[in-house]
């Protein structure tokens, strides 16, 4: 353990350092990425150790008479702080090139500071052994977060974003805390240990409210609409830490407090899964629809929590059926794809970040080509894509293998189990198939075609420092891809925590589909790299003409004249009306000599409009009515007290 | 030996089994219709000449034709032809087979997008909307599989000794099962009703717009991965009809290429009698194949064997 607080001390002076050194700004970044970097290096080898010799690290420490600092280290909590740390790493360095602004070098350097933070509070919640220190970590983390969110606070949508992710973590923390209240009365104590002996009504109850408030932070619908505020707002690559591992911390919260319960009612597997379809369909369906790049990235960030969780669910309904094996495949599959999400979120905030600092454009229907003039950031992005989409031979595609696999498998048990293995599968399926479909929207959209704009015309490629991380996170999607191997055995390993994994069936199992997943994708090279050959021999001595894309006889053709996005995307998402309605603005035309005319459309989220207009005004409307309470008559106010103190009196 | 026999039959007769089609066809117009071999015409002048490339294409545009190829030879590579044993089979490989057509998929929309051709643009939209609800089709289609057969891949399915077929006890649901795989083959392959390969230069298409700016051997390798496409669901189709064996090698070989034939005859004729559906219809039609799909497994869920 003490390591580890080595670590975390170098990175928190990481985070310290600019505040002195503000005058420099170079110099500042520098240090402070450098003190960051070698601090979560430094951090990965205890948990390396940690994670694959099985050990426990522990500490604990009082502070006051009730409270006290409890950190442990098992299986699932080490196989977070892989991607903590990592990802950290990288969006460090990503941060060199990407903060370029001197003239605002302090503000600059506290985002430094947060951003150490951050990384010191999410190993801290995934550390975390008692409630006390949950809950104080994970307030750090998400006042940490905010800080980072509003790092323009200048612009008044920045400000907008940050009160909606203010509020919403605020929220989502009560109802955590309150369900911690719920604990304590019930075992009289902090610790994690005793949870488990509560009533089992109980325990639903409590899953429930901590499910809504990890929800809230991991981005489940309906309590997911903070996301594609905040990403916009943020710096891309806090976006990217924030969406590669902040949201996932939710999802460690519902894993280890289901741990913690032991409790095997299936009806919890049941709502984690139907939470898991819904989120997932509806995430991606949305993104589909936008046109800001890193709204749209967010949307996508709540499918894949949506993926996660189908894979928890099935998890949850094979310990509930006594069913090692699915529990097992379904569990593992869920922490692969998180891991594999990290990665390749991470690699697409950072890709839409190069594309936003160097076009100075958010929206997708004004960009294209961008493919020619930024090589990097739109090959990388391209293999992130692929990956994201779940397709061979990228790691996506491992993570949703093993969930499909469990899937398939929960079909044999068949009387409890048949309708949620049809809605995995299925799911799944439609997931994969608008998420391919979103993608190609992106890359086709952005990447290729002619500019639109002006700006995108005159993109280049982004700073070293940003194409470094993103080209090490893009062949980490394919080494994950290719060899499995090691990861689907590290999500194993991670799910002992979470259940008793027969070593048997599950060793042969793993083997088994890791290799076949080697096997397909060697395959796959071996033929493209056949085929590429009989090409190139096919292009032997030949005559190769450039000529402008053929336009069915029209010789002038324009950039305004692509597909744009909204078109691209326009059929899919009619299909899906009821998910994304559209408000479009379109007056007809109509007359002899008809006025010029627009078209305007946006897709509505249908969470937020209901949750604004059914919940919040509502609250609204009745708070308005106590004001009076609050007039600001200070005698009245000690009266306040004064009352408040008798009645306590009476009960006490 | 016999499988790579049978894999080299099936890749080279794809071209000649794609031309029933349209003689199917000109028989229905009353035409004499182009010769049994012209396929093999257009491909073999298609690789004899050069190219012609937009200058607003990347390399996506020329990787997309070798994706495609590629995706349609490994596909190849797992199926069963006539009950033999493929070259390749493990367990969870039809998963793996429909996200290849994801990846290959994939690719064809982005080189239309590259083009930046309104065209191309609006075939890829639709190429992109018509393959997710096909997809969800397939799926349920293999979810009655595992029910029948516990297992996650095509030789199970279709191999030796196996237990889909029409003429098993399980027979009866699979009627609806063909129907639904031949909707999906007819979707996936950009045939009547859902797209005409016929129509050139028409905002009607989907697949032959998609690929309006390739040429030469580019062409080629897409020409013949639609080709290979189309023999690989047809086959699927055949080995549901008929389990393959019938004793001799020779005979299942037979057995197989007449079904083959019988099954893009019955293409062609629908291609001669219904005319395509408006756009708008056509999603009512690919989940047509969804329903008929799923009320087979409720059907085999209902009364398993």
């Amino acid at each position: 353990m003490n390591e580890l607080f080595l670590s975390l001390l170098l990175i928190l002076i990481g985070g310290l350092l600019p505040l002195l050194l503000s005058r420099r700004f170079n110099a500042m970044k520098m240090f402070s990425i450098l003190f960051i970097c070698a601090g979560c290096i430094l951090g990965l080898f205890p948990v390396a150790k940690g994670f694959f010799s099985g050990s426990k690290l522990t500490f604990e420490v009082d502070i006051y008479q009730y409270f006290s600092i409890s950190l442990q280290m098992d299986g699932l909590s080490a196989f977070f702080l892989f991607p903590i740390l990592l990802i950290t790493i990288l969006g460090a360095i990503y941060s060199f090139h990407y903060m370029n602004k001197p003239e605002k070098a302090f503000k600059t350097a506290v985002s430094y500071l947060f951003f150490s933070l951050l990384t010191i509070s999410m190993v801290c919640v995934v550390l975390a052994n008692n409630l006390f220190t949950f809950a104080l970590a994970w307030e750090i983390m998400s006042l940490s977060s905010f800080f980072l969110v509003i790092y323009d606070y200048e612009k008044e949508i920045v400000r907008k974003a940050g009160y909606y992710y203010f509020v919403f973590t605020q929220v989502g923390a009560l109802i955590i805390f309150a369900s911690f209240g719920i604990l304590f009365t019930f075992t009289g104590n902090l610790g994690f240990s005793s949870i488990h002996i509560i009533p089992e009504n109980i325990k639903l109850l409590v899953f429930i409210m901590l499910f809504i408030g990890f929800g809230s932070k991991a981005g489940i619908f309906p309590v997911h609409f903070w996301l594609p505020h905040a990403h916009p707002a943020a710096p891309s690559h806090v976006s990217a830490i924030m969406s590669g591992i902040m949201i996932k911390m939710g999802i460690y919260g519902i894993i280890r407090f289901y741990i913690l319960l032991g409790s095997s009612a299936i009806i919890i597997g049941q709502i984690v899964l139907a939470f898991g379809v819904i989120t997932g369909i509806y995430g991606i369906v949305q993104a589909l629809g936008q046109n800001n790049i890193k709204r749209l990235l967010a949307y996508s960030s709540v499918e894949n929590i949506g993926i996660i969780l189908i894979g928890l669910g099935t998890g949850m309904i094979g310990i509930s059926l006594k069913q090692p094996l699915l529990a097992a495949l379904g569990f593992s599959g869920a922490l692969l794809h998180l891991l594999n999400h990290s990665i390749f979120k991470t690699l697409l905030f950072m890709g839409a970040g190069a594309v936003i600092q160097k076009t100075g454009i958010e929206t997708i229907d004004q960009l294209g080509g961008l493919l020619k003039r930024m090589k990097v950031t739109g090959i990388t992005f391209l293999i992130g894509s692929l990956a994201i989409s779940g397709l061979p031979p990228f790691n996506g595609f491992v993570g949703e293998f093993l969930i499909y696999y469990a899937g398939f498998i929960g079909i044999s048990f068949m009387e409890q189990s048949f309708i949620p293995s049809y809605f995995i599968i299925l799911s799944l399926a439609l997931i994969g198939g608008l998420a391919l479909a979103c993608f190609t929207r992106v890359i086709g959209i952005v990447f290729l075609g002619e500019p639109r704009t002006k700006n995108a015309e005159i993109a280049k490629e982004g700073g070293k420092s940003m194409l470094i991380p993103m080209a090490i996170l893009s062949a980490a999607c394919l080494f994950i891809g290719v060899l499995p191997g090691l990861f689907i055995r590290m999500a194993v390993t991670a799910s002992k925590s979470i259940m008793v994994v027969p070593e048997d069936i599950m060793l042969s199992n793993v083997i088994k589909i890791s290799s076949n997943i080697t096997f397909a994708a060697l395959l796959l090279f071996g033929v493209v790299a056949l085929v590429f050959l009989l090409r190139t021999f096919a292009y032997k001595n030949k005559t190769i003409t450039k000529s402008s894309t053929w336009g069915c006889g029209f010789t002038k053709p324009t950039p305004r004249m692509q597909y744009t996005g909204v078109s691209f995307a326009a059929m899919i998402l009619d299909f899906f009306k009821p998910l994304a309605p559209a408000k479009i603005d379109h007056p007809v035309i109509s007359g002899h000599f008809p006025k010029p005319t627009y078209y305007h459309s946006k897709i509505t989220d249908i969470a937020e409009t209901n949750v604004l207009k059914r919940v919040v005004k509502p609250i609204l409307v009745v708070f308005d009515k106590l004001r009076w309470i609050q007039h600001g008559d200070i005698h009245l106010y000690i009266g306040y007290i004064l009352f408040a103190i008798i009645i306590l009196l009476l009960f006490i | 030996m016999s499988s790579f026999i049978l894999l080299a039959i099936t890749i080279l007769l794809a071209p000649f089994y794609a031309a029933v089609i349209q003689k199917v066809k000109a028989f229905f117009g009353g035409k004499k219709g182009p010769p049994l071999l012209i396929n093999y015409f257009t491909l073999i002048k298609l690789f004899k000449k050069g190219s012609v490339y937009s200058e607003s294409t990347t390399f996506i545009f020329k990787l997309s034709p070798i994706i495609t190829i590629s995706v349609s030879l490994i596909v190849l590579l797992f199926l069963p032809i006539a009950g033999s044993q493929p070259i390749f089979s493990f367990q969870g490989d039809v998963i793996f087979l429909l996200y290849l057509f994801g990846l290959s998929r994939f690719f064809t929309i982005l080189a239309g997008l590259d083009t930046a051709s309104p065209f191309e643009g609006m075939g890829t939209a639709r190429e992109a909307f018509f393959s997710i609800l096909a997809e969800l089709t397939l799926f349920t289609i293999l979810i009655l599989f595992y029910l029948i057969s516990n297992k996650l891949s095509l030789f199970a399915y279709f191999g030796k000794g196996q237990s889909i077929a029409l003429w098993q006890t399980i027979g009866t649901p699979l009627i609806l099962v063909i129907l639904a795989l031949y909707i999906v083959t007819l979707t996936e392959n950009c045939r009547v009703p859902v797209d005409d390969p016929a129509t050139h230069l028409e905002l009607t298409m989907i697949h032959e717009v998609m690929i309006l700016d390739h040429s030469g051997p580019d062409l080629a390798l897409l020409e013949l991965g639609a080709q290979l496409k189309l023999i690989f669901y047809s086959s699927l189709i055949a080995c549901l009809i008929c389990p393959f064996h019938l004793g001799s090698l020779l005979a299942n070989t037979a057995a197989y290429l007449l079904i083959l034939l019988g099954i893009y005859g019955m293409i062609g004729i629908t291609e001669s009698v219904i005319a395509r559906y408006k756009m708008t219809k056509t999603p009512k039609f690919i989940l047509f194949s969804f329903a008929l799909a799923l009320f087979a497994t409720v059907v085999i869920l209902e009364f398993p064997s």
